[in-house]
């Protein structure tokens, strides 16, 4: 074999800390190496070029290229491989920028490192087989599991686009987190005006299919041929009959349940339909609170329905969807304020989450748009917003900045004054955080139209005083101690993953991070991907972001699985697991392991054998580590290539 | 020239492409400075660890050897890093029998996003086969062996 | 033991029309030591011998003889191998015969020739209560069971009477030896990592790479295609040292974690005498402990390393 060694610069990135020309000097003594230069940039075109015409020169037919993580350009350079000639399996990468100049102070012992590394590369190089992709069917369907603002988008678009989809949502109605908003910054434009005819769309498209009031209960397969069991949770309702008449919640005689729609600030029937632009506009019961189904009598509402729809014996039902690709967009939770003590700790009945209170400005809401505090009833003149509860403090967990919460307190200021022109709103902020287009000059608005009066500081603690609330904090700039007395105080609570989050990340075989957000594939380049082929992100399960963050991402994920399942079939991985039949003694040890049932046994004259299903095989290598015979062998990652690194690091 | 003539011990890292490589990608870009003793071998999953690897890297002279990848239940193949945890566990008993200090292996798990983990991982697993030295080398060999050696050994500059 | 020996004929005449073959022991060149029998008529059943001398487990042979009537004479020590061979569906049940013996001990032919100075003479074995009798020349030489005896059979947990098929003699409680003779493992563990590393070292460098410990293993039923004799995938190198040899030994040893029952058969066949089990030994003892898992028992189990516990109770991972 001849190969050719690269050593990249990344500008100064490696070559800073690495003596790049050094590691090609020392790659030209490893078996097999007629060539090996240092290069500036090798993912430049330039530094391809530079490739391709090696790869003529000296005839190489397998090329290392020590660069940054083979993560990020390994597709690279095998294409740039593929252009000369070579199969794209006939390459290796060392990683000699993040797991060594940049991590590494020493220069010297960098590039030994980095030497010891490119010599690993070229004795795996050594050992690798030209490897063909073959070609597997896929179901053009999508699913998009969550329906807010971005999972909609991501839905809308796979289905203009051509696409089937099936839409989860685990709520009775779509419309996420946004449906609950009165107004959107920074034009102050109407949420619900905005959204629901997306959601209307959503009902009427004739490729989507929506399953509200459902959650995932399993993914099985992979890229191009999932296999997703959802649990269509009991609505005790038959939604083929409901007409969304509302009949049934006009003469529900448990009155008093808690609104989740309505963030617990309001009361609610125990069958009802959440909101009246709700999509599915289907009544749902809440067992819970349900007299008939707690205590076996009542079913009022079935004797009103006109299409006798209720069914107090529902049972939650599994259907399985065959999908090639799936958009993660479940959105986040709001943080719990009751952590923070100093805030009342959710003691203070006027002491409200932005969210409440976005559901007293909206004239849907439980006050029909009044500002009203919870306490009393009495509308409020002086009123406190508190920022970052539940973001940027490390004491309780949750480093990072939700992003949001300035621009929605600023917009919540703004209708305040709009609803009440007599109020007068005061903001203890940190920063204020408004990099979008138009943010910051709204956030000026709030301040200087609207007279919101912006407090620099912390508060240390809130004390009801005569039937109102003293605000105690400290103004940073002006370096005193400031108390306002309050008729309502509105927290900034911020985002955190959504409930569940990790167990679905579990499922779809996708990372979080130690918050539990999603993790992507690549910070900047992959954004929307993630490590599992076919799966994507939308939204703020990703992190927290605001509606047209979300609304773009729910469109970029869409053009991911349009242009994934633009193709007829897939092109397989090469590198998965492969039997030698003449190993083989067939005593099956690969098959009771396998996770994915890729092997199965067959008799191959009249012996015992195992055999890969390729197309099911992902590659794991679980067989092949279980094999005494190493007879299975993972193909890319055998145990000669493995066994050739280690001994080429030591012996 | 022998590596360990500098400071530098021999320790490999088997790590799994999905998790834990990516990790020590993390570390990377948030330039989190480890030393540099390691070598990391990139594997789909834990999974693909053959116990016998760590076993041939100890018998090759490795001073340490560091096994990471997806924490339990994040495996990206579902169920690799199950099988590795049992293989890797039942390893632990062959290795201080043939001579190899238990402290010269360690298995964890480290995700993408856990870069700081990552170099604190790497950082306590170097000083830790720093604190033990260099692994005892084979001694004897047969004449042929003696012959041989000089032929397989990599040159490093 | 006549009157099991008698038994066990009956049983195997009995059987024998259905079977294609019965493997028992047979007086063999080693006085010390019986060799295999294959009983294919009815004659050969006279030759059947059965004492203290019937070390050898003949398990090993029943995979070679699968798709055939294959009758099998075990030992407790031997059942647990038959187990661990059903349990990895390499024998089929329907098609092996089982004819348990209550063993009260097996000779360790190695031990006995140097005790004896020779195995010359050697008539008969008798175990009784706690001496070993070797009648040699007619004269009786006694010797404690931990001079003579496997070290197996002081661990004995006795035959599993329950899986066999026919059973010769008392079923009750396997014989109780008291303690047994100091272990390699036991011997390991008061050195220092470099001095083990250096005592295995010696031992090898004495390996003359015959794998007779392999072709003796029961479980090792790879045979042609073990990983040690091939270059895809190359795991031990043909170099004349030491390190290779301990390497194939790691492999062995790993290649039967949770699956090895003990059985001895290794040490058993090595030429060179060398403690070729306490690897095994070692991960055994580990494999009882993390996964509370004992080879050979419930031919319905798993073998510890091809399942898993999303939950490992007795796994104590280590914080970082």
């Amino acid at each position: 074999m001849n190969i050719g060694v690269f050593v990249c610069h990344c500008g100064s990135n490696i070559a800073g800390t690495v003596d790049t020309e050094a590691v090609a000097k020392a790659a030209l003594e490893y078996r097999e190496v007629v060539f090996a230069t240092d290069a500036m940039y090798a993912c430049s075109e330039p530094g391809q070029a530079g490739i391709v015409e090696a790869i003529g020169t000296y005839a190489l037919d397998g090329v290392v290229v020590a660069s940054c993580t083979p993560r990020m350009h390994e597709a690279t350079f095998r294409r740039t491989l593929e252009r000369a000639g070579l199969n794209r399996y006939m390459f290796e990468m060392a990683n000699i920028r993040e797991h060594v100049s940049w991590v590494g102070k020493d220069k010297a012992a960098n590039t030994r490192k980095a030497a010891e590394l490119v010599h690993m590369a070229v004795e795996k190089l050594r050992r690798n087989e030209r490897l063909q992709a073959g070609e597997f069917d896929i179901a053009k369907r999508v699913m998009v599991i969550g329906g807010g603002v971005a999972g909609i988008q991501a839905a809308l678009d796979c289905a203009d686009g051509g696409l089937e989809v099936v839409l989860v949502e685990r709520e009775p109605s779509i419309g996420g987190k946004m449906s609950k908003l009165d107004k959107t910054f920074p034009t102050v434009d109407c949420s619900s005006c905005i959204l629901g005819p997306k959601m209307v769309d959503v009902a009427q498209h004739p490729n989507i299919t929506l399953y509200a009031l459902s959650e995932v209960d399993s993914v099985d397969g992979f890229v191009g041929n999932f296999n997703v069991t959802v649990r269509r949770k009991a609505a005790y309702v038959d939604w083929d009959a409901c007409t969304g008449c509302g009949e049934c919640a006009a003469k529900c005689p448990s009155k008093k349940t808690p609104d989740r729609f309505n963030e617990f600030i309001g009361l609610t029937t125990a069958i009802n339909i959440p909101f009246p632009q709700a999509i599915p506009k289907k009544a749902s019961i809440n067992a819970n609170a349900c007299i008939k189904l707690t205590k076996g009598k009542c079913g009022a509402c079935a004797k009103v329905c006109p299409t006798g729809a209720i069914r107090f014996d529902q049972k939650d039902e599994l259907v399985t969807e065959k999908v090639g690709a799936i958009i993660a967009a479940t959105g986040y939770d709001l943080f719990d304020f009751t952590k923070y003590g100093e805030y009342g700790g959710g003691r203070y009945p006027d002491v409200i989450t932005a969210m409440q209170y976005e559901r007293l400005l909206s004239a849907s809401g439980p006050t029909e748009g009044h500002i009203r505090r919870p306490s009393d009833g009495a509308e409020p003149r002086d009123i406190v917003f508190i920022q970052c509860v539940g973001s940027r403090d490390k004491s309780i967990g949750r480093p990072y900045c939700t992003g949001f919460c300035c621009m929605y307190t600023a917009k919540q200021t703004i209708l305040t004054k709009d609803h009440m022109p007599d109020s007068q709103s005061y903001v203890f902020y940190m920063d204020i955080r408004s990099p979008g287009k138009n943010y910051d000059e709204f956030t000026r608005r709030a301040m200087e139209e609207y007279g919101a009066k912006y407090i620099r500081g912390r508060v240390s603690a809130i004390q009801p005083k005569n039937g109102r609330y003293l605000v105690k904090g400290a103004d940073t700039l002006l370096g005193r101690q400031v108390e306002i007395e309050a008729d309502l105080v509105v927290l900034a609570v911020g985002a955190e993953a959504a409930r569940g989050a990790g167990e679905l990340a579990e499922k779809l075989r996708i990372s979080y991070d130690p918050y539990g957000f999603f993790l992507e594939g690549h910070p900047k380049l992959k954004p929307v991907e993630t490590n599992t082929a076919g799966v994507y992100l939308a939204g703020s399960c990703q992190g927290p972001k605001d509606i047209p963050s979300s609304v773009a991402q729910g469109g970029a994920a869409a053009a991911k699985a349009l242009s994934l399942l633009s193709k007829d079939k897939l092109a397989s991985d090469p590198q998965v697991s492969g039997v030698k039949l003449a190993r083989c003694i067939g005593c099956g040890k690969c098959e009771s392991v396998c996770p994915f049932g890729a092997i199965e046994m067959i008799e191959f004259r009249g012996m015992p054998k195992a055999s890969i299903i390729e197309t099911v095989c992902q590659g794991c290598g679980v067989c092949t580590a279980a094999c005494p015979q190493g007879a299975a062998q993972l193909r890319h990652f055998t145990d000669n290539q493995i066994l050739a690194e280690v001994n080429a690091l030591c012996l | 020239m022998s590596v360990t003539e500098g400071k530098e011990l021999r320790i490999i890292g088997f790590l799994c492409n999905w998790c834990s490589y990516a990790g020590a990608d993390t570390a990377g870009v948030g330039r989190f400075a480890q030393p540099t003793d390691l070598r990391i071998v990139r594997l789909p999953c834990t999974g693909r660890i053959n116990p016998l690897f760590i076993v041939r890297a100890f018998m090759n002279g490795a001073d340490g050897v560091l096994v990471s990848g997806c924490h339990p239940r994040d495996c990206h193949y579902s169920e690799g890093n199950f099988y590795a945890r049992r293989r890797l566990e039942t390893l632990k008993a062959l290795l201080p029998v043939i001579g190899v200090d238990p402290g010269r292996f360690e298995y964890t798990w480290v995700s993408a996003s856990e870069g700081q983990r990552w170099r604190s991982v790497v950082a306590s697993f170097t000083e830790q086969v720093h604190a033990l030295g260099s692994m005892p080398r084979f001694m004897s060999g047969t004449s042929l062996d003696l012959c041989l050696r000089p032929a397989v050994q990599p040159r490093v500059f | 033991m006549a009157s099991s020996l008698d038994e066990l004929k009956t049983a195997i005449r009995k059987a024998l029309p259905g079977l294609d073959v019965v493997i028992a022991w047979t007086a063999g060149p080693d006085a010390l030591s019986h060799a295999p029998l294959f009983i294919t008529e009815e004659a050969d059943v006279a030759r059947i011998e059965w004492d203290p001398r019937c070390s050898q487990n003949l398990a090993g042979y029943l995979p070679g003889l699968r798709g055939k009537k294959a009758g099998i004479v075990a030992k407790g020590c031997d059942v647990r191998s038959i187990v661990e061979l059903l349990q990895e569906k390499l024998i089929d049940r329907e098609d092996v015969v089982i004819f348990g013996l209550d063993c009260q001990g097996a000779v360790d032919a190695r031990s006995a020739r140097a005790a004896l100075g020779s195995s010359r003479g050697v008539r008969d074995v008798a175990i009784d209560g706690a001496s070993v009798c070797f009648s040699v020349n007619g004269e009786p030489r006694f010797f404690s069971p931990g001079e003579v005896l496997q070290s197996k059979c002081f661990g004995c947990a006795g035959a599993d009477a329950g899986l066999c098929d026919h059973f010769a003699g008392e079923r009750g409680l396997p014989p109780q030896f008291g303690n047994p003779p100091e272990s390699t493992l036991e011997r390991l563990e008061a050195m220092d990592m470099e001095e083990r590393l250096r005592f295995w070292e010696t031992q090898m460098s004495r390996c003359i790479r015959c794998y007779a410990c392999r072709s003796a293993c029961p479980l090792c039923v790879c045979q042609d295609h073990c990983a040690a004799q091939s270059r895809e995938p190359h795991w031990v190198d043909q170099t004349d040292h030491p390190r290779e040899k301990l390497m194939f030994q790691a492999i062995h040893a790993l290649h039967t974690a949770g699956r090895c029952t003990e059985c001895g058969e290794c040490e058993r066949a090595c030429p060179m005498g060398l403690p070729v089990m306490t690897l095994k030994r070692a991960l055994n003892r580990r494999i009882k402990d993390v996964f509370d898992y004992q080879a050979g028992i419930d031919p319905n189990q798993t073998p510890p390393l091809f399942e898993f516990r999303e939950v490992e109770t007795n796994i104590k991972e280590r914080e970082w």
